[in-house]
């Protein structure tokens, strides 16, 4: 039935996956270098994305991954590691609607 | 017209009126200060995600085809709108939005949430509830408004042609 080993490995497999993603748009937007970045630096405050440049962010993201980022979501996000977490729900959310339609 | 009547007049337009001054001055003051609201409107009846029919969007915007498409000529050179073929029927095109176009929408979107966010703000849950349902009502009674013109234009088109096929008949005859 589980062909596809750990479940918790495949989960931070895939949230390693979308980290790399998202820092090479970030470092590509804001011209930083991703020795500069970290999981844990907040998105407003330390990297200090206005409100234009965080929807272009968020434009890139739902091209990059396919998906929809409601506004109510962006709001809640603090930290890159929240982002990853947010893009991994929302992937995960699209996984399982493909599943159902099967 | 009692007081509460004259009051409440007076502050319908004067919501109507800021409500454009406050989105017009947004888009002058911010990032894409080269849309005027019409446009912003029309980005915003394709929708950040969606790939629409021209007749699908001119019927959102309550608009007719022949307007919407002087619009989207502009938009198209702007640099916000895409035109594209669908990919079945080669005869359809769509019109979506380019990435600038979607970062317009995305941004004027959360303007408007926002100033939903601040008008809600000072009530409680059950106030805004309220709240809502007391402005649903008002939005409800415009666009039945809004039908009785329409209803009107046409049934004053339809008294014009029989008019005009009257007279013709008259001149014939």
């Amino acid at each position: 039935m589980d062909d596809k080993g750990d479940p918790r490995e495949r989960i931070e497999e895939k949230k390693d996956q979308i980290y790399e993603d998202l820092l090479k748009i970030i470092t590509e937007e804001l011209g930083v270098s991703p020795m500069d970045i970290n999981p844990t630096l907040e998105v407003r405050e330390d990297l200090c994305f206005d409100s234009l440049q965080l929807y272009e962010f968020v434009v890139d993201v739902e091209d990059a991954y396919d998906i929809r980022i409601p506004d109510e979501e962006i709001d809640k996000v603090r930290t890159i590691q929240d982002l990853v977490d947010m893009v991994y729900a929302l992937t995960e959310k699209d996984d399982d609607a493909l599943y159902t339609d099967n | 017209m009692n007081e509460v009547e004259q009051k409440m007049a007076k502050s319908l337009v004067s919501i109507f009126e800021n409500v454009l001054v406050a989105e017009e001055k947004s888009l002058r003051q911010g990032y894409f200060n080269n849309l005027s609201l019409a446009e912003m409107h029309t980005l915003d009846a394709i929708g950040p995600y969606e790939s629409r029919t021209m007749t699908e969007t001119a019927q959102i915007l309550g608009i007719t085809v022949g307007t919407l498409t002087v619009s989207v000529d502009r938009l198209v050179k702007k640099g916000f709108i895409e035109r594209k073929r669908d990919e079945i029927d080669k005869r359809i095109v769509r019109i979506s939005l380019t990435r600038d176009g979607k970062l317009a929408a995305r941004l004027h979107g959360k303007f408007h949430k926002v100033l939903a966010t601040r008008v809600l703000e000072p009530y409680s849950e059950e106030e805004k509830a309220l709240l809502l349902s007391l402005v649903e009502d008002v939005e409800k009674y415009m666009k039945t408004q809004v039908a009785r013109y329409e209803d009107k234009d046409k049934l004053r088109q339809t008294a014009r042609e029989v008019a005009e096929d009257s007279r013709r008949r008259q001149t014939d005859g």
